[in-house]
């Protein structure tokens, strides 16, 4: 299973084992990482799953999509590596990915 | 011992408290069907997660009420919460841009000071409503400032809202009276978003009227006033009441909970759990509905293309396969999602709004009055067809005065009229200068009425708020007196009179628009 590497806000660092296919959101809100909420179950509906992807990262996970782009607008602290994590699909090649965790989703 | 299981959502008994029967349902019919009111309803989280999830199974075109499913209602296509995709998608794409939670968080100084406005004149006292004195005024005040309403049409709005969705206790929500009041309160919104259209500003409305989105049939426009007259009931009505629910249920829960808030208040950085820990434990939107679009099995029972799925949130919220002691309240709990705000593509948009007005109100509340005790007795609980919570919820604040009684104060009444002239057979005349008082949202208004008799015909104007404009219809009937006033301050819009002549007095009710109607006096200076 690849590893994912959650870095909370405040540093603390939760690493789980996801399952393939499923989204990064779902790894952590089923595994009880705080800071990922994901009111919306990965319908790219809320903007409550906001991460910030590891630049050494970036061009492994999916792109993002006009929805997202969208979303991730109105969303606050934004950088240039942040994603929702309900549309970063886990695979193979994402083991050992680290994604850290803004301040607070709303 | 075990009773028939059974859940009407119209048994007010069920009302007071559901959670025992949720409970039943979860255990021994997870697949529920009520055959009096013909519908299914589902009470495990994972079952209610999964239908919010699937929108072609489960279908919100004919929204998201079991009475307006039932009654195949359609609404405008702008109406996004009562449609299915593409229709659901390109209006929920542009409120997405519009309702942030950056423009929310934006606004948390402002809520802030409404909290306190509210608050601040009770310190000191030994009584607070957590309904009347802060869920009533602040979320009104919060969704109305987002929107540029001016303040002072505010009340009358939230009280328009609150008549639509709200249903008699016991009986199904009435369409017809619904869309009559629907259609009342409507009428006057299109003055308000004309009058903002020339004088555009920071705020929601000025947006909602510049924006450009792609419609439903992929043509790139504006949306038009229609549009945003429902988009905006929509939000209005949404962003009012249910927060003013998590009010209510934030003062009853945590007085139950001494331990609980004493920690809170101890410690504010508790408050967002806290906040989170009521909204799964008393959601002020108890259940949703869905229309099921083809054939399925549940649980082993057929479930009919064409029926109403009921999704028990609130039952999901509690549903021990999901949640450790579901049935009780900790703010300490694991950090698992709720149901509250619902599910997949139409999760409640306001949800960062709500959040913060959560946080906001609860810190404020606490700072103030770390201590209080709901009193119950003098508490009043609704039940509408969609919001379940209190209308009225007083509590002690401080100390309980031992063997405390309280009686309710009554309503402050409107200013007594003047005693009707002794020889009321001597009928006053019309024409001279009467004094109108209008018990307004904010406060009496005052305004002066000079009426002429040209023939048969009375005229004249009115003068209020330093501006005069004439009276237009003006008729007499017997005692009955109607006239009707085009103001043009703070807004255009039309304000009708209609009241009975006793004496020198008439007393009656002024509808101003979608305002709402509100009690007059006018008396013969």
């Amino acid at each position: 299973m690849p590893k994912i590497h959650f870095i909370e806000h405040n540093g603390k660092e939760h690493v789980i084992d996801a399952e393939a296919g499923k989204t990064v959101m779902q790894a952590a809100t089923e595994n009880l990482v705080p800071g990922i909420i994901g009111d919306c179950g990965g319908a790219c509906s809320c903007a409550t799953c906001h991460c910030y992807v590891d630049p050494a990262w970036a061009d492994k996970v999916d792109a993002r999509n006009e929805t997202e782009e969208i979303m991730l607008d109105g969303v606050m602290n934004t950088e240039s590596n942040s994603r929702l994590s309900c549309q970063i699909t886990v695979k193979a090649e994402l083991d050992g990915l680290v994604v850290r965790m803004p301040a607070s989703q709303f | 011992m075990s009773t028939e299981l059974s859940w009407d959502p119209y048994n007010t008994e069920l009302t007071k408290n559901p959670y025992p029967t949720y409970k039943r349902l979860r255990e021994e019919a997870p697949l529920y069907y009520n055959e009096e009111h013909d519908f299914y309803a589902v009470s495990h989280f994972a079952d209610i997660e999964s239908t919010l999830r699937d929108k072609e199974l489960f279908s919100s075109r004919h929204g998201d009420i079991l009475e307006f499913i039932k009654a195949k209602s359609v609404m405008p296509d702008s109406v996004f919460i009562h449609q299915d995709p593409p229709k659901h998608t390109a209006y929920r794409a542009l409120m997405q841009r519009i309702i942030t939670p950056k423009r929310m968080a934006a606004v948390e100084a402002d809520i802030r000071k409404l909290c306190a406005r509210s608050l601040d004149p009770l310190v000191g006292g030994d009584r607070f409503d957590f309904i009347t004195n802060l869920g009533a005024e602040m979320p009104m005040r919060a969704v109305s400032m987002l929107l540029g309403i001016p303040e002072k049409d505010q009340e009358a709005i939230r009280q328009s809202v609150d008549d639509r969705i709200r249903t008699e206790a016991g009986k199904p929500l009435d369409i017809e009276h619904n869309k009559k009041l629907q259609d009342e309160a409507l009428s006057g919104f299109d003055e308000y978003i004309a009058w903002r259209e020339k004088n555009p500003s920071d705020d929601m409305m000025t947006e909602l009227l510049q924006a450009e989105f792609k419609d439903p049939t992929g043509e790139t426009r504006r949306l038009t006033r229609d549009e945003i007259t429902n988009i905006v009931n929509v939000i209005a009505g949404a962003g009012n009441e249910t927060t003013n629910r998590l009010i209510g249920w934030m003062g009853k829960t945590l007085s139950e909970h001494p331990d609980q808030r004493r920690d809170v208040a101890k410690n504010l950085a508790l408050v967002p759990q806290t906040v989170e820990e009521v909204l799964r434990f008393e959601p002020p939107g108890p259940f949703l509905a869905r229309e099921v679009m083809r054939d399925i099995e549940l649980h082993g029972k057929k479930v009919p293309k064409g029926a109403v799925m009921m999704l028990l949130v609130a039952a999901g919220n509690r549903d021990e396969r999901r949640f450790v002691n579901g049935d009780t309240f900790n703010i300490h709990r694991e950090a698992r999602p709720h149901m509250t705000f619902g599910q997949g593509i139409h999760v409640c948009i306001g949800a960062p709004l709500a959040r913060l007005e959560g946080r906001v109100a609860l810190e404020e509340i606490l700072k103030r009055f770390p201590d209080w005790e709901v009193d119950l007795d003098h508490a009043v609980l609704s039940s509408t067809s969609s919001v379940r919570g209190w209308d009225s919820l007083p509590a002690w604040i401080g100390s309980k005065p031992k063997n405390a009684t309280y009686s309710v104060p009554k309503a402050a009444e409107p200013a007594p009229a003047p005693a009707p002239a002794a020889a009321a057979s001597a009928e006053v005349t019309l024409e001279g200068t009467w004094n109108v008082v209008v018990k307004g949202p904010t406060g009496p208004q005052p305004a002066t009425l000079v009426l002429e008799r040209s023939g048969d015909k009375i005229t004249g104007a009115q003068t209020g708020q330093g501006s005069t404009s004439p009276i237009a219809d003006f008729k007499k009937d017997g005692n009955a007196i109607y006239w009707c006033n085009h103001i043009t301050k703070p807004m255009k819009m039309k304000v009708e009179f209609k009241g009975e002549l006793s004496g020198n007095t008439i007393t009656g009710k002024a509808k101003a628009g979608f305002m709402g109607s509100y009690p007059f006096t006018a008396t013969k200076a």
